[in-house]
């Protein structure tokens, strides 16, 4: 039975390969269909309009920014910017290259950057994420190819934004069209081109022929591209194999064996920086008595196998992680860390200590696929833990956790928005903002002085006392980092980065 | 309804129903020439039966606890493939390695707790507006028909799920919004039927005598509905396991790990492609539970009320 | 007439309004509107300047007086998600979800009109067992799960049939079996129900007795008065249909309307679910209320009551 499924079905796929070359898409045609979005559509393409991650794939494609952070060492390397120097703690200045067109053939110069740079620093213009920009005091040009960058304090972090979300628009376009006009019709200076937007339904980009400058990000690989959201994950494989798509991104690591297992297809994964956690109501705002006990934390990590977790659910290159904050992020010192091995019996021990020789029932939360939610409360059953699940849409819970204060414990994420920088993610949760559940005065200011200090050294030094309180208080229990699992045609050149950020571009079809 | 108004209602019985032998053999003869009936009492019996048993059986060890899970014996097939199948586990393992024959006894509890739970709100909330607006008449049945007809308007899906994502997905959360839902066929056949028991000779004789309304209600109207009620009840019950099926197959039901048949869809769904039985094994016995209810429900229509003739 | 007209128009009218005051309630519970529209890293404050903003600080019913009054206009407001009108965005879905719950009707009354007019013809037949047997299966097949192994069968295995999207007419052929399949049991019962009803009334027979070749008598006579019913109840499935959408769509990624709703419910974007919830409760309305108009019309004892 299994048997003749399979070969009903590798028949099948092979057939399909064979028509799909000559219908859709394909290397004949020099095009590629992708299918996106299993984190939901993008709302609004526009960069400083959307708020989620899911619009990364697009503002790279479409536009670019001054400074290219190398996707394998995290170098910072000349983008839109050929070079720069510090002038002063709060003054970069930066040289700007020349020959770089938009797409609608305005040339790019110091104009488009020193606009771009001072339309989303002014908080009229209501930027979303106020965060990635509230930083910039002002840019003011000084010459044709020369922009002077003020901030308006010493920020360390600075190129992780400039290279990250913070992207150049042409000026006089985009003060004529706004945010909607963009939407509609994005002009940028990035590898491809839009040709057209069917908000949550589909993109449709050409190759940027003017594109040859040298980019460090590389020149589009196909002359067209089509990525269409499809948000259930069987579709996307559905498509997958019957041709209708030529790679998909959202699938779980079972299917990377499956999917590896059909001629003709090709399937991996990559571990990102998203970093997991299981977060508790250590300030006792809800008043879930067990949860803000040390010893109940402690008995939790210890209560967990994060190893098999990872071995059997999450896979690929995936690993466990003892940090508040992703191991390659500036800072986030593993050895800084109070580490908590896989241990029932050291558990049991000390959920007796605590007073609950029996476990005690809580309330779990969740808002990813319940599978791993459901591996980790069977771990906490055997050490006689009993939680019950809620899985809400991650709003919801949001909403629920900053408002109500009732989630005692949460198994949630965080992607830093791809900075490669602690401040990313341990500071948002831990800085007493609304996503901190521990309110603990000590960690916070030493966040504080690790943020806003230009000394690496300074920096580091008070970024590793607060994870040693972190993990030491088991405010957070970080679990692992996340894993991109890929599924794609094998004749696909396919490069997956751990910054979990696509580059759809660079995808083209093997000659 | 055509049918249920034609049920034969007490006191409107003619001279030869009267005559004729005794009611009891001939509802026996009917229900014994009524396949329908047989085949979903019996298959629904078995349903029940071995829902009420499944923790008697995990006892004797013939299933396991369908929460046990073990991520090292995940997703194990059925007995009937060549590969990867463990005899412990004859209908394979979910993909966190808990026992899906267990899962799927289990299932049927939920799924029929869920059924009756709901059909139990819905009957009484209908049945209480639909005797009422029946009874009463006049501005009484106006404000009852305006209520159902506003229910009748509402999505009941998509208000279902709002409503889930408003109070959060849990059992009891779904059991109460399908209740709150579904209780527009009662009341309307109630109300139809309550209008006609109303203007019998001795319900109008009762009323004469001074007995208060709610004596005649429930002594003199109610046994009148009871056999509608008892078909429109079993066609809800199947409506709401099919709707909480649907509910929980989006993830607006169950939540996990509750053994559930459209949560199973759920997560079966991701691997429909490569491992087709874990979407065919719930889904069948999705359909075996509601065909068997449905088969019983026509049946009960065809044994207690009379057949068009 | 004209008044029965009016009172019966009065009364949808508010039963609209109870509907869309409900939900509107009700979906004000879901979570914190704010929070939404501020999105994965709003501060406080940026919370609490588009409470102002959008006016989340003022009562509910105030809330809800002010979206209904907008609403009667056609301005459902502005999608929290998206940030486009939700007019617009309904607009540019609602077609595909007629499509498909037009086609659906149709694929049911096809299926349903043929087989319960046979088994009228001869009860109890093998025929009738037959539509019987399928009715009483029908009933109990849950329609995702029927969507879902056509998909592996149409789309994947055979090769058939496009899985997703709703670019051609082909993309509708999955969605629109799955979605129709539901209501044939319901219409067949009735077609059957009605046509032995309608064979066996006097004018039939005197028709017979005329002389009329069968077929005239069938079809001219018979199933002409016989469908009245059904199609009023098609008319309402219809309604319900748009409801059944939601599944349907979803599983087969056809962005309509009933995926836009499953969309916006997942992130918590009131404005759309209610202006869907509205949109799906006035189909209905109208529809009886059109029902109702019609029987009015035929039946003028309906009125005077």
């Amino acid at each position: 039975m299994y048997l003749k499924s399979f070969v009903k079905f590798a028949a099948a796929a092979a057939l399909g390969t064979m028509m799909s070359t000559t219908a859709m898409a394909g290397p004949d045609d020099d095009s590629l269909i992708i299918a996106w979005g299993s984190t939901g559509p993008i709302e609004h393409v526009d960069n400083y309009v959307n708020t989620n991650r899911t619009g990364i794939w697009f503002s790279r494609m479409v536009w670019d920014q001054l400074i290219y952070r190398e996707p394998k060492t995290f170098e910072y390397k000349p983008l839109l910017a050929e070079s720069w120097e510090q002038l002063s703690d709060t003054v970069w200045q930066f040289k700007l290259r020349q020959g770089v067109k938009f797409h609608n053939g305005e040339a790019f110069d110091a104009d488009d950057v020193a606009f771009t740079l001072n339309w989303i620093s002014n908080p009229d213009n209501g930027v979303k994420v106020q965060r990635n920009v509230n930083w910039i005091k002002e840019a003011r040009k000084v010459d044709q190819f020369t922009v002077d960058l003020e901030m308006k304090r010493p920020f360390p972090q600075a190129f992780e934004f400039l290279s990250g979300p913070i992207t150049i628009y042409p000026n006089e376009y985009y003060a004529e069209v706004g945010p909607d006009g963009m939407h509609k019709q994005p002009i940028g200076t990035g590898p491809m081109k839009v040709v057209s937007i069917k908000t949550a339904e589909e993109y449709v980009f050409e190759k940027n022929e003017d594109y040859n400058w040298g980019s460090p990000k590389g020149e589009a690989q196909v002359s067209r591209m089509v990525v269409r959201e499809i948000a259930d994950v069987q579709t996307q494989i559905a498509e997958l194999l019957a041709g209708g798509i030529d790679v998909t991104a959202d699938i779980s690591a079972d299917h990377v064996d499956q999917i590896g297992g059909v001629p003709g297809f090709t399937a991996l994964q990559a571990g990102t920086m998203r970093t997991g956690y299981i977060g508790f109501d250590a300030a006792n705002r809800s008043g879930h008595e067990p949860v803000n006990k040390l010893k109940v934390r402690q008995a939790m990590a210890h209560a967990i196998d994060r190893e098999s977790l990872v071995k059997n659910l999450i896979r690929g290159d995936a690993g466990v992680i003892h940090t508040p904050c992703f191991p390659t992020q500036f800072g986030c010192s593993v050895d800084a860390a109070v580490k908590y091995s896989f241990d029932p019996e050291k558990a049991k021990a000390l959920l007796a200590e605590a007073g609950y020789p029996d476990g005690f029932e809580i309330e779990f939360y969740t808002f990813r696929p319940a599978d791993w939610a459901e591996a980790i409360m069977g771990d906490l059953a055997k050490v006689g833990i009993k939680a019950t699940l809620t899985k809400m849409p991650y709003f919801a819970l949001r909403d629920k956790q900053r408002n109500e204060g009732t989630t005692p414990m949460f198994l949630m994420d965080w992607g830093s928005y791809s900075m490669n920088d602690m401040s990313a993610i341990t500071s948002h949760f831990f800085k007493k903002g609304p996503d901190d559940f521990a309110l603990d005065d000590d960690v916070a200011g030493w966040l504080e002085a690790g943020d806003t200090n230009s000394d690496p050294d300074v920096r580091k030094a008070n970024y590793a006392k607060a994870i040693e309180k972190i993990t030491g208080e088991v405010y957070w229990l970080p679990m692992f980092n996340h894993v991109r699992n890929y599924g794609y045609r094998e004749e696909l050149n396919f490069i997956p980065y751990q910054d979990e950020i696509p580059r759809f571009w660079q995808y083209g079809w093997k000659s | 309804m055509t049918d249920a108004t034609l049920m034969p209602l007490r006191g409107q019985q003619t001279a030869e129903e009267i005559l004729e032998p005794s009611p009891m053999s001939k509802l026996r003869k009917r229900i014994f020439k009524n396949y329908s009936f047989l085949i979903g009492a019996l298959i629904l019996g078995l349903i029940i039966f071995i829902a009420l048993m499944a923790p008697v059986f995990e006892y004797l060890g013939w299933i396991h606890d369908p929460l046990d899970q073990d991520t090292s014996r995940r997703l194990l097939n059925p007995f009937w493939y060549d590969k990867k199948v463990d005899p412990e586990f004859v209908l394979g393992t979910d993909k966190v390695g808990r026992d899906y024959l267990s899962r799927l006894v289990y299932g049927a509890q939920i799924s029929l707790l869920i059924g009756f739970s709901t059909m139990l709100i819905s009957g009484f909330i209908g049945t209480v507006l639909g005797v009422t607006a029946g009874y009463f008449g006049g501005r009484v049945d106006m404000v009852v028909n305006f209520i159902i007809n506003a229910r009748l308007a509402m999505p009941v899906f998509l208000v279902a799920m709002a409503a889930v994502v408003a109070f959060g997905a849990s059992l009891w959360v779904v059991i109460l919004v399908l209740g709150l839902f579904l209780w527009d066929r009662f009341a309307v056949v109630m109300r139809s039927i309550t209008m006609q028991a109303r203007d019998l000779d001795y319900v109008k004789a009762a009323r004469a005598l001074g007995c208060s309304t709610p004596y005649i209600i429930v002594r003199e109207i109610f046994p009148n509905v009871l056999s509608s009620l008892t078909v429109v009840a079993t066609v809800e019950m199947a409506n709401a396991i099919l709707l909480e099926a649907a509910l929980s197959f989006l993830g607006f039901g169950v939540q996990p790990p509750t053994p559930n048949w459209g949560l199973m869809l759920n997560e079966g769904r991701e691997y429909m492609l490569f491992l087709p039985w874990t979407v065919a094994l719930p889904g069948a016995c999705l359909f075996v539970l509601v065909l068997a209810i449905n088969l019983f429900g026509d049946g009960l229509r065809d044994v207690t009320l009379e057949r068009e003739r | 007439m004209l008044v029965y007209t009016l009172k019966r128009s009065f009364v949808a009218f508010l039963i609209l309004i109870v509907v869309s005051a409900l939900t509107f309630s009700l979906s004000h519970l879901a979570g914190d509107p704010a929070l939404t529209i501020g999105g994965e890293q709003a501060s406080d404050e940026d919370i609490e300047a588009i409470r102002l903003l959008y006016g989340f600080d003022r009562p509910l019913y105030v809330q809800y007086a002010d979206w209904g009054w907008r609403a009667l206009q056609g301005d459902f407001g502005e999608s929290y998600h998206y940030r486009q009108p939700v007019a617009t965005m309904i607009g540019e879905r609602i077609g595909r979800t007629m499509l498909l719950g037009f086609l659906a009707i149709m694929f049911a009354l096809v299926i349903s009109i043929p087989m319960g007019t046979l088994a009228a013809m001869r009860p109890n037949s093998l025929i009738d067992r037959f539509a019987l047997l399928v009715a009483v299966f029908g009933q109990a097949l849950p329609t995702f799960w029927f969507a879902l192994m056509m998909m592996i069968v149409f789309g994947i295995w055979w090769r058939m049939l496009p899985i997703s999207g709703h670019d051609t007419w082909a993309h509708y052929v999955m969605p629109t079996i799955a979605l129709g399949y539901y209501a044939t049991p319901a219409l067949m019962r009735l077609t059957r129900a009605g046509m032995i009803e309608v064979l066996g009334s006097d004018y039939i027979r005197t028709a017979r007795a005329k002389g009329l070749s069968p077929t005239s008598v069938l079809f001219k006579h018979a199933l002409r008065n016989a469908i009245i019913p059904v199609v009023a109840l098609a008319a309402v499935w219809f309604g319900f249909m748009l409801g059944g959408s939601i599944v349907i769509e979803t599983i087969f990624n056809l962005k309509g309307m009933g995926w836009l709703s499953y969309d916006a419910l997942l992130r918590s974007d009131l404005p759309v679910v209610q202006a869907i919830v509205l949109i799906f409760a006035s189909f209905y309305v109208v529809l009886t209320l059109l029902a109702d108009l019609l029987n009015a019309y035929l039946d003028p004892r309906i009125s005077v009551r």
